[in-house]
């Protein structure tokens, strides 16, 4: 079998340089979800060589619509780094990306360290702010195809993420609802509901998933909660909002 | 040889008999002409008098095809509306009868509750603010008396707008106090979420539809009266009803309500 790091290569390589690449599991059918996470990780040590710094994580598949799509019961996550994090009102260029879309998603910011089985009051105790975000997902698979493994090797489709307003942790998030709008005009509508019946779940399965990988959540951090709607495809020239109920709204603007 | 005139009251019989026997019936849209909405609400009126005469109570309307989604699966660019009847509505907690509505879905939505009558030939968007008293969250169970739910713009709006009955919330609010457009919408049965979508999912704004449904019921000669009920479109995709299921909605800032089958 092709060595890990050889796959690590090949998909960060895919990334850096915006660059569709075959599926992973065409050539190696066999690869386990296991392998694909060790695949995350050693692709995303080449990130931190080149000098970026990991900041947070990502959490996917949260919307059980999503689990059933690819046939699986658990949540998934990828790694943020500073590279990742785009300017709220500013521009985004369209050419650093293969096929990028936009999610509404709600972000946690962390003041002090989770680990391992929390419970959500536990969580929600080292939340330091909550702010609305959209997160830009681009798999660097042709086609935007993958299996489990695939995209869990991919950082899990993570490639970027905007911030809107920090607001204090005891704010209600449980049933806010969004708007994703392209050029002013609503294309997708949902609730925050819809990350896992309650966001603050998401953070308790990244804690637990965050340790299975020996790493833990550390005061700082940014935890992307998972998309509350699907994803709207980003093109040239596109302002892309996301409004939400009591938060606010987060926007960037497409650029070639 | 066959006139308009027949084939709608033909159509107005087999959803009749359909109703009054629970055995649903084959789609009506063939004894109509393709895009003749006209039509398809005269059907719905031949029913609504037969339900008038029969002694039912008008109690207000539903709105449907409120989404886009939905809109483009019909291939329609408006929503439609039906009748509610005062048999149609369902106290909360109290069990529905699965025999009570024909391959029941729910949905969630808003419910405006109307305060004052709203029979102005011109209606804007202020009177019907002024004229709301007040929402409540809602659920509707929605049915079809066409089998299979093989249904298209014309059977809809033949079939009442596929109306079934309704539960509405018991936590009223005036338009002041929350947000009709951003309102966060959950549905979930056993804890799960089966539907998710907030107010914009109903034709932008759900007041967008209470001002449509306002003009067209002008327009058509029912207009709107205080205390009528508007049932003004889902908030997110309907789910399918099941013997025993329990479905919960809640809509941020108009509380929650709660839809209860029967085991049998």
């Amino acid at each position: 079998m092709m060595s890990l790091q050889t796959l690590a290569d090949r998909v960060d390589t895919a990334a850096h340089t915006a660059n569709a690449i075959a599926q992973l599991t065409d050539e190696v059918p066999g690869l386990t979800v296991e392998d694909a996470y060790a695949i995350q990780a050693l692709s995303m040590k080449r990130r931190y060589a080149r000098g970026e710094a990991r900041i947070g994580v990502k959490m996917g598949l949260t919307s059980r619509a999503k689990m059933i799509q690819v046939g699986v019961d658990e949540v998934i996550w990828g790694r943020l780094t500073d590279g990742m994090r785009l300017e709220e009102g500013a521009t985004l260029s369209r050419a650093n990306y293969v096929h990028p879309r936009a999610e509404p998603e709600i972000a946690f910011l962390l003041k002090a360290p989770l680990a391992g089985e929390v419970t959500a009051a536990e969580a929600m105790a080292a939340v330091e702010a909550i702010a609305p975000a959209i997160e830009i997902i681009d798999s660097r698979y042709q086609d935007f195809k993958f299996t489990l493994p695939d995209v869990v090797a991919d950082n899990s489709s993570s490639s970027g993420f905007i911030l809107g307003t920090w607001f204090a942790p005891d704010t209600p998030i449980d049933n806010l609802g969004i708007l994703l709008e392209a050029d002013g005009r609503a294309v997708q509508v949902g609730s925050t509901a819809a990350i896992l019946g309650h966001p603050v779940r998401s953070l308790v399965a990244a804690a637990r998933m965050v340790a299975r990988a020996g790493e833990a959540l550390k005061p700082g951090d940014i935890i992307l909660a998972g998309g509350a709607t699907a994803a709207h495809p980003l093109s040239v020239g596109m302002h892309m909002r996301a409004v939400f109920q009591n938060l606010g709204s987060v926007g960037i603007t497409v650029t070639e | 040889m066959t006139t308009l005139k027949d084939s709608i009251a033909q159509a107005a019989d087999l959803l009749w008999a359909a109703s009054q026997s629970g055995t649903p019936c084959d789609p009506v849209r063939t004894l109509l002409a393709d895009g003749d909405l006209d039509a398809a609400y005269a059907v719905q009126e031949i029913n609504t008098k037969r339900s008038l005469d029969a002694g039912r109570r008008l109690v207000g309307r539903k709105i449907g095809l409120t989404s886009k989604a939905v809109q483009a699966q019909l291939g329609v660019g408006q929503p439609d509306y039906g009748m509610l009847f005062a048999d149609m509505a369902v106290a909360e907690g109290e069990d529905i009868a699965l025999s009570a509505v024909l391959q029941p879905k729910v949905e969630a939505e808003i419910a405006f509750i109307l305060g004052d009558d709203l029979d102005d030939e011109h209606l804007t968007p202020a009177d019907v603010m002024n004229a709301i008293d007040y929402a409540v969250a809602a659920i509707e169970v929605v049915g079809s008396r066409v089998a299979k739910w093989d249904i298209r713009i014309l059977d809809t709006i033949a079939d009442n707008a596929s109306s079934g009955l309704y539960v509405l919330g018991s936590e009223p609010r005036t338009l002041g106090e929350f947000d009709p457009r951003l309102c966060g919408m959950v549905m979930e049965k056993k804890g799960e979420p089966v539907s998710v979508g907030a107010g914009a999912a109903c034709l932008g704004n759900p007041l967008t539809a209470a001002l449509w449904l306002a003009k067209t019921m002008v327009r058509v000669g029912r207009p709107l009266r205080a205390g009528d009920t508007i049932l003004s479109g889902a908030l997110g995709p309907m789910a399918p009803a099941a013997p025993g299921d329990v479905f919960e909605a809640r809509i941020n800032g108009l509380g929650s309500v709660r839809a209860s089958f029967g085991r049998e």
